[in-house]
């Protein structure tokens, strides 16, 4: 493990962050910022609240405004156009055609503001010399201190504006790349116009939603906390399949955003939750349990018969196989929402055995003892696709035994946590109960570092799958926002 | 607050349209259907040197509440065979009709955009398919069969015999008139393969 951390290190991803000048680099702030969490194997992460994640984007821009001295409007435009890769924006704008990146990111140069711009179609202002303009948008002839526009020079009234970009945010949720009002225009509206121009908080509420949502999909570095309703996200220094756990104590795996998933890798994962989710296990089941047709005409086949029967007893045992691994997934999901139950009942014994003449922390070993059932409940949910992919070898089979003792162990603490609690037995369950707990602990510690052990040394097989291990690291790339095409 | 730009916006507009230069040349017309402006009735010439030439279109328009800032819901009313023109409920694939519409655009920009549309076709972009397959495979057929629908229902000039013919033989037959057209038309007027998927 510590060798793979060096190199991991050496190579931190820069994401958003500029990786040489970095200032927080992650060895030297270890218990320096109170925000920074550590999971148990040297992963460090941060926890950010919506508010977080806005002065975290505002610092990226303060950041880049710093060098290139560009309005800081235009600075996000840029920065969202490299999906708020620092570096890149950096280098193209130095070394390539500030004009071309100007125009590929839909912005007015802001080094040629005042002079004439070119190439751009000249917008024809309705202008009478009595300083009164057109809106071309609701035709109302106004005063020429009501229309306002961006650097492309298009203008139309304030209540124009503020009905537009309304109808784009509410109803086409178009956050970023909201385009100017006038037709083949796609100069995009800053985010300082769009707070001006509207006046409505729901509106204005909405898009900031818009421009954070976005600044952390784009982000390789941020994520969502998936679970629902929580606002919050987590931030990482380098992206790696890990766990992390959100202040609403959900843990989950950075690189997927699934639950946390050890000892399965996220490819296989992917693999294995989709195979539960398609029905592609109903014609495995047609094909293995319906009758196929032994005659030719009116000839028996005995050749064709028999074959025909092979092919179905091979895909009845294959169906059989990923029923075995697949109850047992589900039977452990189900235990472990039971187990989230559990947390309440156990609560109450601890107050019931607090009141008789035991300490508060006399009694914490029942909700430890919850919390390791909950932990060795997920480890064997996730055992069970690992196993269905691995090919038999000898180190799958210590694995397989190493699983059955987690397993049984854990069944019995499981028994444990449910029996009936009296003052008369309470020494010995403690003591019965903490015993369990500790051996679950030692053999899910056990089974995992077997496994990663696996990794390392290239033990494990694979069968059934043609997904590549490190397809997984391209999947939480969501494209950047495309422009409508024009045809 | 939006509808009443709507309206407004409308009222200009059709001010706009009456006096432009093209309704001198007869090409674009608008009238109302209603007197709050959130329905009006378009009408195309069709485009010179196109199957459509001497052919009178007429489109539905319908204004949302929430227009300019959304475009207008147009359809055509009088059939037409056209690849980006669904045959049977006179669709529109348009992109300033969908994901393309600025505010700052007008009825007249959408008719003219229409016109144009009607001079040149994008069959990669279809609305109706049969059309389109036609259209990419067989220009000829595709011409003779566009120009016959605009000479049946668009007042457009000259027939087709050997078309009205043949649609005939199947109105023999208790086929209506219309489906007759659209059955032949699909099967680049083979009688025989529009009998059969007419009465399989």
């Amino acid at each position: 493990m510590d060798s793979e951390d060096e190199t991991l290190y050496d190579e931190v991803d820069s994401g958003n962050e500029s990786s040489g000048d970095e200032v927080d680099f992650p060895m030297e702030v270890e218990g320096n910022n109170p925000r920074e969490r550590q999971s148990e194997d040297d992963y460090p992460f941060e926890v950010l609240s919506t508010e977080e994640i806005v002065q975290h984007m505002v610092d990226s821009i303060k950041e880049v405004n710093m060098v290139v001295e560009i309005p800081a409007t235009t600075t996000r435009i840029l920065l969202n156009h490299f999906r708020w890769d620092k570096e890149k924006l950096m280098e193209r704008f130095y070394d390539g055609d500030q004009e071309q990146l100007f125009a590929e990111a839909r912005v007015i140069n802001p080094f040629n503001r005042n002079s004439q711009v070119i190439n751009r179609p000249k917008p024809n202002r309705r202008q009478s010399t009595s300083g009164t303009e057109e809106c071309e948008i609701c035709f109302t002839v106004l005063p020429n201190s009501l229309l306002t526009g961006l650097e492309c020079g298009h203008r139309f009234c304030m209540g124009c504006w503020c009905e537009y970009l309304t109808t784009k945010i509410m109803e086409e949720g178009v956050g970023q790349t909201i385009a100017c009002a006038a037709h083949g225009c796609d100069i995009l509206v800053d985010d300082a116009s769009v707070m001006r121009l509207v006046k409505d908080s729901k509106v204005k509420l909405k898009y900031q939603h818009l421009i954070t949502n976005s600044f952390v999909e784009c982000n390789r570095l941020l994520r969502w906390c998936p679970s629902p309703d929580c606002n919050n996200a987590v931030r990482v220094h380098y992206v790696d399949a890990r766990a992390v756990q959100c202040k609403c104590q959900h843990v989950f795996c950075f690189q997927c955003g699934e639950s946390w998933h050890d000892p399965v890798k996220c490819h296989l994962l992917r693999h294995w939750i989709k195979k539960c989710d398609d029905d592609s296990e109903t014609s495995n089941w047609i094909a293995a349990n319906t009758k196929v047709s032994q005659y030719n005409c009116n000839r028996y086949d005995e050749e064709e018969a028999k074959v025909a029967r092979g092919a179905q007893e091979k895909s009845r045992a294959a169906l059989q196989r990923y029923l075995f691994y697949c109850n047992r997934y589900m039977n452990h999901m189900q235990s472990l929402k039971f187990e989230h139950k559990l947390y309440a009942s156990v609560k109450e014994k601890m107050e019931e055995m607090q009141q008789h003449n035991m300490s508060w922390i006399e009694v914490q070993f029942l909700k430890k003892a919850v919390d390791i059932l909950c932990q060795c409940r997920q480890t064997l949910m996730y055992t069970y696709v690992f196993a269905y992919y691995l090919r038999k070898n000898n180190q799958s089979v210590l694995f397989e035994d190493n699983q059955k003792d987690l397993e049984s162990a854990t069944e019995k603490l499981s028994e444990y946590l449910e029996r009936e609690i009296t003052s008369e037995n309470l020494a010995d369950i403690k003591q019965k109960v903490q015993d369990k707990y500790r051996y679950c602990e030692s053999r899910r510690k056990v089974l995992l570092e077997h496994v990663h052990e696996g990794y390392e040394k290239d033990w494990w097989d694979y069968n059934e799958t043609d997904s590549k291990p490190n397809a997984m690291a391209r999947l939480p790339v969501i494209e950047h926002p495309a422009r409508p095409n024009n045809n | 607050m939006a509808n009443n730009i709507a309206a407004q916006r409308i009222q200009r507009e059709f001010k706009e349209v009456i006096k432009s230069d093209e309704v001198a040349k007869c090409a674009i017309r608008v009238e109302l259907v209603n007197d709050n402006y959130t329905e009006l009735k378009g009408e195309i010439a069709g485009p010179p040197d196109t199957p459509y030439e001497g052919g009178n279109f007429v489109l539905e328009i319908k204004v949302p509440e929430t227009y300019p800032f959304n475009p207008p819901k147009v359809r055509f009313i009088t059939k037409i065979w056209h690849p980006n023109i669904s045959s049977v409920t006179g669709a529109i694939c348009l992109d300033i009709l969908r994901d393309q519409w600025a505010a700052a655009m007008t009825l007249r920009t959408v008719l003219l955009s229409l016109q144009a549309l009607m001079a040149a076709a994008e069959p990669d972009d279809p609305q109706d398919a049969v059309v389109a397959k036609q259209y990419k495979d067989d220009q000829e057929m595709f011409r003779l069969t566009a120009k016959h629908w605009t000479a049946k229902y668009a007042g457009g000039p000259g027939g087709n015999p050997d078309f009205e013919m043949k649609i005939r033989r199947l109105t023999d037959m208790g086929v209506e008139e219309d489906q007759a057209r659209v059955a032949l038309s699909s099967y680049n007027w083979d009688l025989e393969r529009a009998t059969e998927q007419l009465f399989s």
